[in-house]
């Protein structure tokens, strides 16, 4: 690796982009989500930017227990993520189901069967010091060697 | 001018510039009273499982057995934190937050009985219930096989062509009756109310 692409790898894991997508969920997480960006935990003092544009992501966050009406769309949108890229689920419907999880309700969690997920975060919902933790802490993991896998 | 210089001498100080590219909020520090996953506390558990049926989330909360003795678990993908284990454990084998502290101090419980219904429009009058309970049995042996007693303390019996309940207090809820049951009439709820202890002796 050269030194170009070393310092490349340094500077990009101080530009993270975030995307997040709610498949099914009672919409708690995004709010928690949504107090990561806020003064109080300002998510964008480490360099991450929330922007909910897959095709510039690094970072999926997926939110919510798996509809079926999302089963399809959530691997379109996962596509769409430019390589290296990973997902991270946030609170307990991407894990489990939590309370979704029952007879007659139409969920098919986890999220695992659709999409690989790299981090999750339980929780109903997490902290947002949590989901900060969660991205921070995986996104060394697609910057290490984020030059070569370049195409 | 003299403005310039002055902004242009407050910048150039290193401190500025080390607070301007490099100071961060320190990540916030979860408070001591937050309700995080119930810990143990290391009082025995008596596998009463109140914190089990108390539980809202499938699958969050399971009592294990150990090797000397029972354990509860928290399984953190499925628990939601409500807290509510906690406050149901009548030993307080758990402990999050300071839900402890405050159940002492207001002297808050959660109470909670059985209650017996049934619907007597499904209801063939069998009298299976009566007799497969296992505590009217032990109250009156002699029970009979349509149902009807003599004894007035058994929780239910059959009288004048129908099922009455006498003692729901006396239920366990080991739901033996609705398993017995051939057309579900007889619905075995638990019920639970919070109390506290000033307004339970009003």
């Amino acid at each position: 690796m050269s030194i170009l692409q070393k310092i490349k790898n340094t500077v990009r894991s101080r530009s993270i982009h975030v995307s997040y997508v709610d498949v099914g969920s009672c919409n708690g997480c995004d709010i928690e989500v949504l107090a990561c960006l806020a003064p109080r935990y300002d998510i964008e003092q480490y360099g991450i930017y929330v922007h909910n544009n897959p095709r510039e992501a690094d970072v999926l966050l997926v939110i919510g227990s798996v509809t079926p009406q999302w089963v399809d769309k959530l691997h379109d949108i996962w596509e769409k993520i430019p390589e290296p890229k990973v997902a991270v689920a946030i609170g307990n419907c991407p894990i489990s189901g939590c309370v979704y999880n029952r007879r007659g309700t139409l969920t098919s969690p986890p999220v695992e069967k659709y999409i690989p997920i790299a981090a999750q975060v339980p929780g109903c919902p997490p902290r947002p010091t949590e989901i900060l933790n969660a991205i921070l802490s995986v996104a060394p993991l697609i910057f290490k060697d984020y030059e070569e896998k370049q195409p | 001018m003299r403005s310039i210089v002055y902004y242009l001498r407050e910048f150039l100080r290193p401190e500025w510039i080390r607070k301007f590219f490099f100071a961060k909020t320190a990540p916030l520090e979860t408070p001591s009273y937050f309700k995080d996953y119930p810990s143990l506390t290391g009082n025995e558990c008596v596998a009463c499982l109140s914190c089990m049926m108390i539980c809202p989330a499938p699958d969050a909360i399971a009592v294990l057995r150990t090797r000397d003795g029972w354990e509860p678990e928290i399984y953190p993908g499925h628990c939601i934190r409500c807290g509510l284990c906690v406050e149901a454990c009548p030993e307080a084998v758990l402990a999050s937050g300071r839900i402890l502290d405050v159940t002492a101090r207001d002297g808050t419980a959660l109470w909670s009985w059985y209650r017996l219904e049934i619907d007597d429009k499904i209801c063939m009058r069998c009298g299976n219930c009566c007799v497969s309970c296992p505590v009217n049995r032990e109250i009156d042996p002699q029970l009979a096989g349509s149902g009807t007693s003599s004894s007035d303390e058994v929780i239910m019996r059959v009288e004048a062509g129908r099922v009455r309940i006498l003692h729901e207090e006396k239920c366990t809820g080991c739901k033996t009756c609705e398993l017995n049951c051939p057309n579900r009439a007889i619905r075995v709820a638990r019920m639970v109310e919070g109390v506290q202890i000033g307004e339970a002796e009003a």
